[in-house]
C-alpha cells in the first residue's frame, strides 16, 4: 500500500512534552555515555549465591537469575541498546535514503526496480523480516545492526522519495536542471539540505521501533549474543524467573518504556519544526 | 482504467512481489552456512558415503536452480517440505497454528477497530467532553507503550502478584493489549478526520436543516471517514501481525508466533521458512484488498 511507512504517529503532547521527551533522552545520553564507568558493580560478574536476590542499599536494583548486578547490566545495556538502534538507524537512513534517492535522482527505471526491491522488503513486517535475516546471519551486534537497517530501510526510502517529489516540483530544482546540473549533483548539492529535516524525523521514528525490535529479537533467542547485556537480552534472560525475581523484569522493560516514550514525544516536535510542509502524514 | 482492470493489475503486482520474496528467502536460507546433512552427521557418525548418500536422498546435491524449482512448484502445492525437528509436514505444523493467530489477530483487530471508532465518534460528538483527551492518551499510549512491554508489565502485575488464573489472562491480555493498541492509531487519525470534514458544506446544509448532531456524525460523517481507517490497514497490520507474533510467545498461546519461536530456536529451517512465506502471503493479499477497498469506498483514487 503506497504511503503506509509515510504514516507518522499523530502529534503528541505539546511545548512541556518535547521538553520532558528531550530530558529523557538527554538521561539516557548520559547514563549511555558515562553509566558504564561510574557503574559500581561490573555487568558480568556472577555471585551464584545471590540469584535473582531482590534489591537492597547496596545492589539497589538486585540481582538477575544468574546472580548479576541488574543496574550494572541495566547500565551497561542502555549503552548497548541505543547504540545498536542509533547504527541501525543510520544504515537505514544510509541504504533508504541513498539508493532511494540516487534511483530516483537517475530516472525511471533505476527508481522502478530499486523501489520494487523495497516494496518486496516492506510486504514483510519489520520484525518478521529482521527475525529472518537473523536466522541468516547468526547472532552478534553486527548482524543486528544489519538486519534492522535492512528492515527499516524502505521507510526511509518512501519518506526520501515522497520529499525529494515535493522539492522537484520547486523552481530551484528546474533551475539547478537548466543550467546543465548533473542529477546526482543536483540532489547532493541542492536538495538533500532541504530534504534533512524530513529524514532525521524519520530517523527519530525508527529509532524507538529499533529498540524495541532489538529487544523482541533477543527475546526470540536471536539479537545480540546472550552475555552481552542489551536491554533485549536481559528481558529474555530474566522473563523466566519473573515469578521469584520480577525486579530484574521490570528494569529493563521500564528503562525501554520511557526511551520510547521520550523519543514518541521529541519525534513529534520534531516533525512539526523541520517538516512545516507536511502537516499530516498520511 | 476501469475498477475491475486496476484490481487485477494490482493483483499482478502483488504475486510478484509474493513470487520475488519466496525467492529471497530460498536464497536467504540457502546462505547459511552448513546444511541439515552437515549438523546430522556432526550428531552421529556418517561416513562420506552415508553423507553423499542422504544428500542426494534430499536432494541437496543438485544445482540451486534445480533446487529452486523442486521446492517451489512443491510449495505452490502447499508442501514446504518435513519439520526437521517433528518429522512431519511443515504445512501440517502451520494448518494447526493458524487459528490461534487468525483468531487472535481477528478478535484485536475487531475489539481495537470498534475502540477506536466509537472513541473518535465521541470525541467528534461532545468536543467539550473528556473523549478528545481520551483519544490523546490512547494515541499517546500506542506510540510510547511497545506491546512486547505491555505484554510483559501485564504477565507480571496480573499472573505473578495478582496471581490470577492464568487461563483467562492467556486470551483475554493478548487481546485487550493489542486491540488498545490498535485503537490508538486509528482513533486519533480519525478524530482529525471527522473534525475537518464537519466544516465541509454538506454538514453545514445538515445542521441548517437541523438534524441532531448524532445523526450527522453516524449517518454523514463516519461514512466518508472510514476511508482513513481502511488507509491505515497495512500499518495496523503490520503492527497486528508483530505484536500477535510476541504475544503469542509471551502468553503461551501455540500460534504461528510460537512455532517460528520453536523452528528458531531448533533452527528448523522449512518450517521458517514457511512461516515466513505464510505471513508474506496474508500481508500482501491484506495490502492488495486494502487498496481494492479504498477504491471501492472512494470514487476520487479511482482516476
Amino acid at each position: 500500500m503506497p504511503g503506509a511507512a509515510l504514516a507518522i504517529p499523530p502529534r503528541a503532547g505539546g511545548a512541556n512534552g518535547f521538553s520532558f521527551g528531550m530530558a529523557i533522552l538527554g538521561l539516557a545520553l548520559l547514563v549511555a555515555i558515562f553509566g558504564p564507568s561510574l557503574a559500581p558493580h561490573d555487568p558480568l560478574t556472577q555471585e551464584l549465591a545471590a540469584r535473582n536476590a531482590p534489591p537492597d542499599a547496596l545492589h539497589w536494583l538486585g540481582y538477575d537469575h544468574l546472580g548479576r548486578d541488574v543496574l550494572a547490566r541495566l547500565v551497561a545495556g542502555t549503552r548497548i541498546s541505543l547504540a545498536v538502534a542509533l547504527c541501525a538507524t543510520l544504515l537505514a537512513m544510509l541504504l533508504g535514503a541513498g539508493l532511494g534517492l540516487a534511483a530516483e535522482a537517475l530516472g525511471r527505471w533505476p527508481s522502478f526496480l530499486v523501489f520494487g526491491a523495497f516494496d518486496m522488503v516492506r510486504a514483510l513486517p519489520s520484525i518478521l523480516l529482521a527475525l529472518t535475516l537473523m536466522v541468516a546471519l547468526g547472532i552478534g551486534i553486527i548482524p543486528l545492526i544489519i538486519a534492522l537497517g535492512v528492515a527499516y530501510a524502505p521507510h526511509m526510502a518512501l519518506v526520501a522519495r515522497a520529499a525529494w517529489r515535493r522539492e522537484s516540483a520547486t523552481g530551484y530544482v528546474a533551475a539547478a536542471r537548466v543550467m546543465g546540473a548533473a542529477p546526482l549533483a543536483t540532489l547532493w548539492r541542492h536538495v538533500l539540505p532541504n530534504i534533512a529535516g524530513a529524514l532525521v524525523t524519520q530517523a527519530a521514528i525508527i529509532m524507538p521501533r529499533a529498540i524495541t525490535t532489538e529487544s523482541v529479537l533477543s527475546f526470540f533467542g536471536l539479537g545480540v549474543s546472550p552475555e552481552t547485556p542489551s536491554w533485549g537480552r536481559m528481558i529474555s534472560g530474566a522473563s523466566r524467573f519473573a515469578e521469584s525475581a520480577p525486579h530484574a523484569v521490570l528494569a529493563p522493560v521500564l528503562a525501554l518504556c520511557v526511551v520510547t516514550l521520550g523519543f514518541a514525544l521529541v519525534g513529534d516536535r520534531l516533525r512539526l519544526a523541520l517538516d512545516p510542509l507536511r502537516e499530516r502524514g498520511r | 482504467m476501469s475498477f475491475a482492470l486496476q484490481a487485477g493489475l494490482g493483483f499482478l503486482r502483488q504475486a510478484m512481489l509474493l513470487a520475488g520474496i519466496a525467492i529471497a528467502i530460498f536464497l536467504l536460507i540457502r546462505v547459511i552456512p552448513g546444511d541439515v546433512v552437515d549438523s546430522m552427521a556432526l550428531e552421529g557418525s556418517l561416513d562420506d558415503d552415508a553423507i553423499a548418500a542422504l544428500r542426494a536422498e534430499l536432494g541437496l546435491d543438485a544445482g540451486t536452480l534445480t533446487q529452486f524449482r523442486i521446492w517451489a512448484s512443491r510449495a505452490l502445492v502447499g508442501d514446504f517440505g518435513n519439520s526437521l525437528r517433528f518429522d512431519r509436514p511443515a504445512s501440517e505444523l502451520i494448518l494447526a497454528a493458524l487459528p490461534t493467530t487468525l483468531g487472535l489477530a481477528a478478535l484485536a483487530l475487531a475489539a481495537g477497530l470498534v475502540l477506536g471508532i466509537v472513541m473518535a465518534a465521541a470525541a467528534a460528538l461532545w468536543p467539550g467532553s473528556a473523549f478528545p483527551s481520551l483519544v490523546e492518551i490512547l494515541n499517546l499510549w500506542s506510540i510510547a507503550l511497545p506491546t512486547f512491554c505491555v505484554g510483559l508489565a501485564a504477565i507480571l502485575v496480573f499472573s505473578v502478584w495478582l496471581g490470577w488464573l492464568p487461563v483467562i489472562g492467556q486470551w483475554l491480555s493478548p487481546v485487550l493489549i493489542l486491540a488498545v493498541d490498535i485503537a490508538g492509531q486509528v482513533a486519533k487519525p480519525l478524530h482529525e478526520d471527522l473534525k475537518e470534514a464537519a466544516t465541509a458544506s454538506h454538514i453545514r446544509t445538515a445542521r441548517a436543516k437541523g438534524l441532531s448532531p448524532a445523526r450527522i456524525v453516524l449517518r454523514h460523517l463516519l461514512p466518508n471517514a472510514l476511508t482513513t481507517v481502511v488507509a491505515l490497514g497495512g500499518l495496523i497490520l503490520a503492527g497486528l501481525i508483530g505484536g500477535a507474533l510476541t504475544m503469542e510467545v509471551l502468553f503461551g498461546l501455540p500460534g504461528l508466533g510460537t512455532l517460528a519461536y520453536q523452528a528458531i530456536s531448533g533452527r528448523d529451517y522449512p518450517v521458517i521458512q514457511a512461516v515466513v512465506l505464510v505471513f508474506a502471503a496474508g500481508v500482501v493479499m491484506v495490502n492488495w484488498a486494502t487498496d481494492a477497498i479504498q477504491r471501492s469506498l472512494d470514487p476520487r483514487l479511482r482516476q
